[in-house]
């Protein structure tokens, strides 16, 4: 697995620990994949409702539309997938009716919460498998925005243990076929993100083994939120030694910005500062990289009042950037 | 600063929290997922140990290195006395454990809350029933409340979905076990599990068939045994639920509400806030916890003008020029950040009534010590050693 060769898989599931920028990364993936031509669905299954506000678009629901020039969006729930799942396999659009009420869902998925999931997943791989008039698979690439970390790998296995459970009719094959699409390692592409952070990283290189054990591709681990480096060796090097508040601040004033030596000294306080972070950062990458059987695919920090259609267009910049 | 907006925070600056952690006898902290709701509950807890109160803390999810700050090295329910600390416990919530004891309680006798215990659906509820976590961390609140051996209780909370789901936790687990819907398919009074599927009508007949396609059949049966044992012992889930929120709700408990300075984090905080004006519940103040420290008095004379411009004419010169450059840059972008950060932040208070706003800058790099809870500590309730300085 490259980074120049993940959008050329079919399904990537991206999934991290809440609040890291998963649906962000998803955004920008599913963006990048469009900007290079290919026909992309950006999926949602929680009805978080992120992408409205991403894409600045309104609230989306079980209908593909189309958000941006080949990326189409869908925000798919298990009951609206059960009900087309039904009419599809019984043909019974009476009888689907009747099962899909709110407290029939409740039940099946408390009862056994795989359920829900194989749900969801079926409709994705419907949405992968589906072809147009032409003989053309629909959708070149599709980008899920998955369940989080911590229930990602029962996300992922619910279809085994369906296939499992069930002995026979069209549920086991259905279970089956997504159990294919999951682990065929040319198809999906597992891509957990993270931000350079103890915990995250803790979690994700768990979930990258838990996601490996289960037969699921590893794709680039999104490291989200990378702070800049804002000094050149050298001049890192004149800051460390040598460079006194006295010679900044006088430079400093030269060029314009007035400056007292204790505001220089201020200065210097916040380069450290700004260092010491810059510094855990590094040591969380090595162990990333250390640990972890994976490229990295590293996504800027860009602090915005309200994150939104800029920010994820200039994510997609860097991603294609990287992918080229 | 003035010159990018003046301080938009000003008027919700009333003084931090030590009255708070000198009276409230239960303090909640909530907020959305890795904003420093651990971190917050551990440094209110400390506060109130500085002054004297037996006081415990417990935590979900601490980071690895803060758990073993606070003593907490293996998954007990006891709480534990955090080493060099006088007067504070901590604990860390067992789900498991603490609905067992639960069922255990309510159970009429000790053989049907085993038979509830063994049961495979029961083992699924305990981790998959959306609000089953937060219903037990309240659950354990209130026995820790019961037993009376503290005089402040401080209350982490699971990184909830949304903030709904911590409040409407009791009445969710309580719905859901009443299962108007699982009552309708299981008949009232009936009793062999194994008739589930004939003794309904039609109707549910159909669904019955098409449910244990999708399902499997072993699943129904163990789901109908688990409805049955637990037939009788909803009131008493009930009125547990609501003797919790009554404590909630009483002038003796405080929410604090947790944030960071970002955009869906103060979304959800407000939504909090919201939340529990209209519940009449005691809102003590909103944390801003992680905020880019604000650029100190010997830098306030520069704008961020003029560090930009003079960063781009020295930017082409020597190492040392370029060292300056860097300087200034970092010092603009971070004085911006400080601006918009609290623009961000009074924007989400619009419309609310957080009570008193309390900003906790970021400190360097984490926070995982005593000593760091107590640098936190200096900015949430004004514990003596203000020597321990904040990131600058
Ligand atoms: N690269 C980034 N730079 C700055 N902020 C970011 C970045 N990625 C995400 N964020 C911030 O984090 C927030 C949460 O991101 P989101 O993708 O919704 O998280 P998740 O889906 O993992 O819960 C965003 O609204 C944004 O404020
Ligand atoms: N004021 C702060 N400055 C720097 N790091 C902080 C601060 N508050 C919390 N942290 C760090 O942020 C991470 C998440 O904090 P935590 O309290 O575990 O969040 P939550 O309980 O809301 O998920 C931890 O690594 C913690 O050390
Ligand atoms: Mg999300
Ligand atoms: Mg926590």
């Amino acid at each position: 697995m490259t980074l120049p060769t993940m959008l050329d898989h079919r399904l990537l599931v991206v999934t991290g620990k809440g609040g890291v920028g998963k649906s962000t990364t998803a955004a920008a993936l599913a963006l990048a994949g469009a900007r290079t031509g290919r026909r992309t669905a950006l999926v949602e299954v929680e009805g978080r409702q992120t992408f409205p506000s991403l894409f600045d678009t309104p609230a989306w629901d079980f209908e593909e539309r189309e958000v941006r020039p080949g990326l189409f969006g869908v925000s798919i729930d298990a009951e609206d997938s059960l009900q087309e799942y039904l009419e599809l396999f019984y043909g019974a659009k009476r009888l689907s009716r009747f099962v899909v009420g709110s407290t029939a869902v409740e039940f099946a998925t408390t009862a056994a919460p795989g359920i829900k999931d194989v749900l969801l997943i079926g409709k994705v791989k419907e949405m992968e498998r589906r072809r147009d008039a032409d003989g053309r698979f629909t959708y070149d690439l599709i980008v899920l925005d998955a369940p989080p970390t911590g229930r990602i790998v029962g996300f992922l296995s619910a279809p085994e243990a369906t296939v499992e459970l069930v002995n026979m009719g069209p549920i086991r094959q259905q279970a089956r076929s997504v159990v294919d699409m999951i682990t065929d390692q040319a198809r999906t592409l597992a891509v957990p993100v993270t931000v350079l952070e103890d915990l995250p990283v803790t979690e994700t290189l768990e979930g990258a083994a838990a996601l490996r054990e289960l037969g699921v591709a590893l794709g680039p681990v999104v490291v989200n939120r990378v702070l800049p480096t804002r000094l050149d060796a050298a001049a890192q090097a004149r800051l460390q030694d040598g460079l006194t508040p006295q010679a900044i601040a006088r430079r400093a004033t030269d060029a314009g910005a007035p400056l007292e030596a204790q505001g220089a000294e201020a200065l210097l306080a916040q380069a450290e500062a700004e260092a010491a972070r810059v510094a855990l950062q590094v040591e969380l990458r090595e162990r990333l990289r250390a640990d972890l059987d994976a490229p990295l695919l590293e996504l800027p920090e860009h602090y915005a009042e309200s994150f939104g259609p800029a920010e994820i267009s200039a994510l997609a910049g860097t991603i294609e950037e990287l992918v080229r | 600063m003035s010159a990018i907006g003046g301080d938009p925070l000003a008027r919700w600056r009333d003084g931090d929290l030590s009255e708070v952690v000198a009276q409230a006898s239960i303090i909640v902290c909530t907020g959305a997922g890795g904003v420093g709701k651990t971190t917050l509950a551990a440094t209110l807890a400390l506060g109130a140990a500085a002054r004297g109160r037996k006081t415990v803390v417990l935590t979900i999810d601490p980071a690895r290195r803060l758990a073993q700050s606070l003593g907490l090295t293996a998954m007990t329910e006891e709480a534990s006395p955090v080493p060099g600390v006088e007067g504070l416990d901590a604990m860390m919530l067992d789900m498991k454990r603490t609905f067992d004891a639960l069922v255990d309680r309510h159970a009429p006798e000790p053989e049907r809350a085993e038979r509830i215990k063994s049961n495979r659906f029961y083992q699924q509820l305990t981790s998959s029933l959306a609000g089953t976590q937060e219903y037990m961390a309240m659950e354990k609140l209130y026995e820790l409340h019961e037993r009376g051996d503290y005089d402040c209780i401080v209350i982490d909370t699971p990184p909830t979905r949304s903030a709904l789901d911590f409040l409407d936790a009791p009445k969710r687990l309580t719905d859901f076990l009443e299962g108007r819907f699982l009552r309708l398919f299981l008949g009232t009074g009936m009793r062999a599990s194994k008739q589930v599927g004939r003794a309904v009508g039609w109707g549910s007949g159909i669904f019955m068939r098409a449910a244990s396609r999708i399902t499997g059949a072993g699943v129904l049966e163990d789901l109908g045994e688990f409805f049955q044992s637990f037939e009788g012992m909803y009131e008493g889930f009930k009125a547990r639920a609501s003797e919790v929120y009554r404590l909630l709700a009483s002038p003796g408990s405080a929410f604090v509400v947790v944030a960071s300075p970002e955009p869906p984090a103060l979304r959800e905080a407000r939504y909090f806030l919201h939340r529990l004006e209209q519940d009449g519940m005691p809102t003590a103040g909103l944390v801003v916890n992680r905020l880019t420290p604000p650029p100190p008095p010997s830098l306030a004379a520069l704008t961020t003008q003029q560090a930009r411009e003079a960063a781009a004419s020295l930017a082409d010169g020597d190492d040392d020029d370029r060292a300056v450059a860097a300087l200034l840059r970092l010092h603009a972008d971070r004085a911006e950040l400080t601006v918009r950060e609290r623009r961000a932040v009074a924007a989400a208070l619009q419309g609310t009534t957080p009570r008193r706003v309390v900003e906790v800058p970021r400190l360097r790099p984490e926070v995982h010590d005593v000593e760091a809870l107590r640098e936190v500590g200096t900015h949430v309730h004004g514990t003596a050693d203000a020597d321990a300085a904040a990131e600058v």
